[in-house]
Formats: structure tokens, C-alpha cells, sequence
């Protein structure tokens, strides 16, 4: 086989290889394993409440698309069609109590059910925001 | 006196009674949906805010940004870095009214048509805009829906040349909420 055959075979091998890794690495890569990260922030539930109606430009630098890692005792348990929210309420607003809200990952829905919410409770998850109500953390897990 | 203690109970009445007007929920569903021949994207939220005041039509959402789910982690890297750009503009809302409230009987079951109009908020631009949906009343809650098309270019989101194919000029936006009373 001539020499220019051999080289162009190697390159187009090459060139397959990395399309698939790009594809698998980079296109396709998973979502984060947001219940296996290390939290960013470790606070209690009502001071990140806190921060954000105090100064909400300060603490969205802060903890926006951060994983955190709240505790507190919980006001109640809800569920939304597939989704399961830990309610972390402090205080009433025009719409009703305010606070954090945590939606748990599928996998934690029934460990958080289990859980008696009269103690305190340690979660974490992907923080999004505050939408002028609540604090919206989503992932969440138990950490406790 | 008797007078002052009727004005109080009439007063409080009126204040009780214009809170029971206030549906709302913090579960309501947003979709987004762009479809190109290069590939369909679509993106979900389910922590959207959204409250309806039966008795004026005013009508509220607000959404994060950073908690639209899409179904590839490097679609959702893009969507917030570089298009939305959620760490300057964490959140979209609608501000406006159903102008046509006074014909759906919040309290009898049926569907409604709507017709909304207001003020929607996206990256930090903010559009009037002016859109049909339907409320359907069942057992006291207050079913939203509503569909309709947002041009990306109208609220200033640039979508960079090497992926200008794979974007949709106008994104299909749909709003499902499901309303309690307050």
C-alpha cells in the first residue's frame, strides 16, 4: 500500500475517534451529579432567604448557580404532579408564606416523604434564584 | 361607635374578600420549544410563579432562567451563558391583564377563551405583547394555557454564527399553570 494511502487511513481514523469523543464529551456530556457535588455555600435555609430580601443583587452574585447547602426545619412537604418541594416558610407575603423552596431529585422523593420534618434537616442542591418570592434551589438531597 | 365598628367589619370584609379573588401558583409549567431542520430544542421549567386576580384581570408570572431544564447539559451551559445570559438577567416575567375577565366565571366549571395582554420581559427587554389562551375552571382551581411565538431577535438575544442554524428565529413558548385560590 502506497505510503499517502497509509497516512490518509490514520488521519480519517483519527479524525472518527475524536468526533465520537467530542460527541459523547462534549456534546452529549451528562448534567452535573448535583447530589455528589461539594456545596459551594453552607448556611441555613432562613439566611439565604435573608440574603437575597436584603440585597438581592448581592446575594444572586453570590449564590446563583451555586450548589448549597441549606438547614433548617422544614414548614412542610410538598408535591407538584412528579415533583416533591421541601418548604422552608418564613415569612407572609401578598402571595402567601415566603421562604426557600428546595425540589428534590426523583431519587430523594421518597427518602424526603419519609422524613420527619419536626427536626432539622440538612439539604442541597442547584441554587437558581430568587423570583421576588421564594428562593428556588432544585436538585436537591438530603444530607442528613 | 356603632358606626366606627361597622366600618371595621365592612373594612375587613372587603380586604378578606379581595384576597379570595387571588388564584396562583409556584408550579407552574413553562416549555419552550425551537424547531429547525438541524434539530428540535426544547427546554422546561416547572418552578414558574404565576397569580391571577379574578377580580381586576391582572395577571402575573416570573420565571429564573437558570431553571429551564433542557435535555443535553451543553444546551443548557449555552442557553444561560450565551444566549440568556441568566447571571445578568436572572429572570423573565409577564405583567398585564386577562382584558376580557369579566366574561369567565371563576366559579362555575367550563374552559374560557382569554385575551391577554401585557408586558413580557425577556433578557432584560421588555415587550408589550398580546396573546389568546384559555382558562378552564374545575373544582375551584383555575387552569391557565396558552401558546404562542417569541422572536429571539426582539428581545435582543444573539445567537452566535456557528450555531445561527440550529436556532429557530422564533421560539415556541406554551404556559400551563394551575391556579388555586390564595
Amino acid at each position: 500500500m502506497k505510503k499517502w494511502i497509509k497516512v490518509l487511513a490514520v488521519l480519517a481514523i483519527i479524525g472518527i475517534i475524536a468526533a465520537v469523543l467530542v460527541f459523547k464529551f462534549v456534546y452529549n456530556k451528562p448534567h452535573p451529579d448535583f447530589e455528589k457535588k461539594k456545596a459551594d455555600y453552607s448556611l441555613m435555609a432562613k439566611e439565604l432567604y435573608e440574603s437575597y430580601k436584603m440585597d438581592e443583587t448581592a446575594a444572586a452574585d453570590k449564590f446563583n448557580g451555586k450548589v448549597v447547602e441549606v438547614s433548617g426545619t422544614l414548614s412542610k412537604v410538598e408535591t407538584s404532579g412528579e415533583l416533591v418541594i421541601a418548604v422552608f416558610e418564613f415569612e407572609d407575603g401578598m402571595f402567601g408564606p415566603e421562604g426557600v423552596r428546595v425540589t428534590m431529585l426523583p431519587n430523594q422523593n421518597d427518602a424526603l416523604k419519609a422524613v420527619d420534618i419536626t427536626g432539622e434537616i440538612v439539604l442541597k442542591g442547584f441554587c437558581t434564584g430568587y423570583n421576588g418570592v421564594d428562593v428556588i434551589i432544585e436538585k436537591g438531597s438530603l444530607v442528613n | 361607635m356603632r358606626i366606627s365598628v361597622v366600618l371595621i367589619f365592612a373594612l375587613l370584609f372587603s380586604i378578606n374578600n379581595s384576597f379570595a379573588q387571588k388564584y396562583m401558583t409556584k408550579n407552574g409549567h413553562i416549555r419552550f420549544f425551537s424547531s429547525t431542520p438541524l434539530e428540535n430544542i426544547e427546554a422546561h421549567n416547572r418552578q414558574v410563579n404565576s397569580a391571577l386576580d379574578v377580580s381586576t384581570g391582572d395577571f402575573v408570572f416570573k420565571v429564573l432562567i437558570k431553571s429551564f431544564e433542557f435535555e443535553k447539559a451543553l444546551m443548557q451551559e449555552h442557553f444561560n451563558e450565551n444566549y440568556m445570559e441568566s447571571d445578568k438577567f436572572p429572570n423573565a416575567s409577564f405583567n398585564g391583564k386577562v382584558t376580557n375577565i369579566s366574561s369567565i366565571t371563576h366559579t362555575k366549571d367550563g374552559t374560557y377563551n382569554a385575551d391577554v395582554e401585557g408586558k413580557l420581559t425577556i433578557h432584560g427587554v421588555t415587550k408589550d405583547i398580546k396573546e389568546k389562551g384559555t382558562f378552564t375552571v374545575k373544582d375551584g382551581v383555575i387552569q391557565g394555557f396558552s401558546k404562542f411565538n417569541v422572536k429571539v431577535a426582539d428581545y435582543e438575544i444573539k445567537i452566535p454564527g456557528a450555531v445561527v442554524n440550529n436556532i429557530a428565529e422564533s421560539i415556541e413558548v406554551t404556559v400551563d399553570v394551575k391556579l388555586e385560590k390564595l
